[in-house]
């Protein structure tokens, strides 16, 4: 009865932004990200894909309570970057990645009915 | 904002098994979070088809309505068009009503039993008004019996009972609810290295080698008949149990075998409910995870106030 709808986990709510960004008041080049209706699938590649940026000092995300339906994106870099730089070459780089796996993936579909 | 530095990887992708429902294929190049994330988003985030409302006219069978129009949500049905469909949610063409052309699928399904054999009424009974959207066949092509041609069973009337009723379905993800989803099942499996330690092996009598080759549930290792020597023979059948390493140590022979899972091979193993074929669910996997990639970019009007640190913090960032 009182159970929330279940597409409130996939859908942003009206006049909430999908991707807020809050800077750190004690650390300079920190800051957090906060992505809304999103868990795990997003939140571990963009963590994983920030590790390999040699200017992110740190990142991490979490999940704040399992009924809160957003991930919180923390990010910390060196004076050679900003959280936001950073965070938009990761999404830029797992987008360049998804691409290449697209076209080799339908490229070897192609190889392997030719084969077949 | 973007350099012109890159750090995106150039995966590589080899399929080994191509049907229908089921592929198998190797993705190299990654990392387990990429492998992780296109598994979740094809079990549980790729859109297809399934019944979602049920008005039922008439039901004389011996099950009740809820169970019937339950059953009848759980009916995989051919999605290749859900990908362009819309939700029935953000549908402009029927004020959210759902029940458009663009949004919706209307089905109909008319039984009666007019013998004394019992009749079973099957997902094949089920009429489409669209004939891209309609109930998956299970048919095997190779099989020549006549009992093969089979739907789906819904209920089975007896004589005089009678079904009547009209159903819509609608574009909906796994997340929502199972019935969307397109995969019966999802796996992926680092693929193993193994290194046997060749020096210890030999100080293995010919027994000994055998109950050792003998301790992995699955069979990894077989002992080549001409060489007497311990080889290799399936590493994928490896289920990461350690068992072959807790037997070397019961031997008194630690370092016996070496077992790495690699962290940048994996083998997935896809298997469709046959809404989607294997290798479109694949793909329509890396489309959604790019949506949601370009949905969490930032956008324009999330401004990084650099006010808070002025001209100090300008010159730090080197700006």
């Amino acid at each position: 009865m009182n159970a929330p709808d279940r597409y409130e986990r996939f859908v942003v709510p009206e006049g909430t932004k999908k991707v807020s960004y809050e800077r750190d008041t004690k650390i300079i080049n920190a800051a957090s990200f906060t992505i809304e209706r999103e868990e795990h699938t997003i939140g571990n590649i963009l963590r994983m894909q920030l590790h390999r940026d040699p200017n992110v000092l740190f990142a991490g995300y979490k999940l704040p309570h399992p009924l809160q339906y957003k991930i919180i994106v923390r990010i910390h870099t060196t004076s050679q970057s900003s959280p936001m730089q950073a965070y938009n070459q990761s999404v830029n780089d797992l987008d360049r990645e998804l691409d290449h796996l697209k076209s080799a993936f339908e490229a070897e579909m192609l190889k392997f009915s030719r084969d077949y | 904002m973007e350099g012109g530095v890159s750090y995106a990887r150039m995966p590589r992708v080899k399929i080994r098994e191509l049907k229908d429902d089921y592929a198998k294929f190797e993705l190299r190049d990654t990392d387990a979070s990429i492998a992780n994330a296109l598994r979740r988003v094809m079990i549980a985030e790729v859109p297809t088809v399934a019944i979602d409302l049920v008005e039922i006219e008439v039901n004389s069978s011996v099950l009740n309505d809820e169970f019937i129009a339950h059953r009848l949500g759980l009916i995989p049905l051919t999605s290749e068009r859900a990908m362009s469909m819309r939700f029935s949610r953000d549908c402009d063409a029927c004020d959210g009503d759902g029940q458009c052309e663009f949004c919706s699928v209307e089905f109909h399904l008319r039984v009666k039993c007019m013998t004394d054999q019992t009749l079973d009424v099957t997902s094949k009974d089920l009429y489409s008004s669209d004939p891209t959207v309609s109930p998956v066949d299970f048919s095997d092509p190779s099989a020549t019996d006549s009992d093969n041609n089979r739907g789906i069973i819904i209920v089975k009337l007896r004589r005089g009972q009678e079904l009547k009723l009209r159903a819509i379905a609608r574009k909906g993800i796994g997340k929502d609810h199972a019935k969307w989803s397109p995969a019966a099942t999802v796996t992926f499996m680092y693929e193993p290295e193994i290194h046997i330690n060749e020096d210890l092996m030999e100080t293995l009598t010919l027994e000994e080698k055998r109950e050792w080759v003998d301790s992995s549930p699955t069979r990894v290792f077989e002992i080549d008949p001409v060489t007497q020597q311990v080889m290799v023979v399936d590493a994928e059948a490896y289920t990461y149990d350690d068992e072959v390493l807790k037997k070397a140590e019961a031997m008194g022979k630690p370092g016996l075998v070496e077992i790495i899972a690699r962290q940048d091979s994996f083998i997935f193993t896809v298997e469709s409910t046959g809404a989607v074929k294997a290798s479109q669910l694949v793909l329509n996997a890396i489309e959604i995870l790019k949506q949601k990639l370009d949905a969490v970019r930032l956008s324009e009007d999330t401004v990084e106030a650099d006010d808070q640190f002025g001209e100090l913090g300008a010159h730090m960032r080197g700006g």
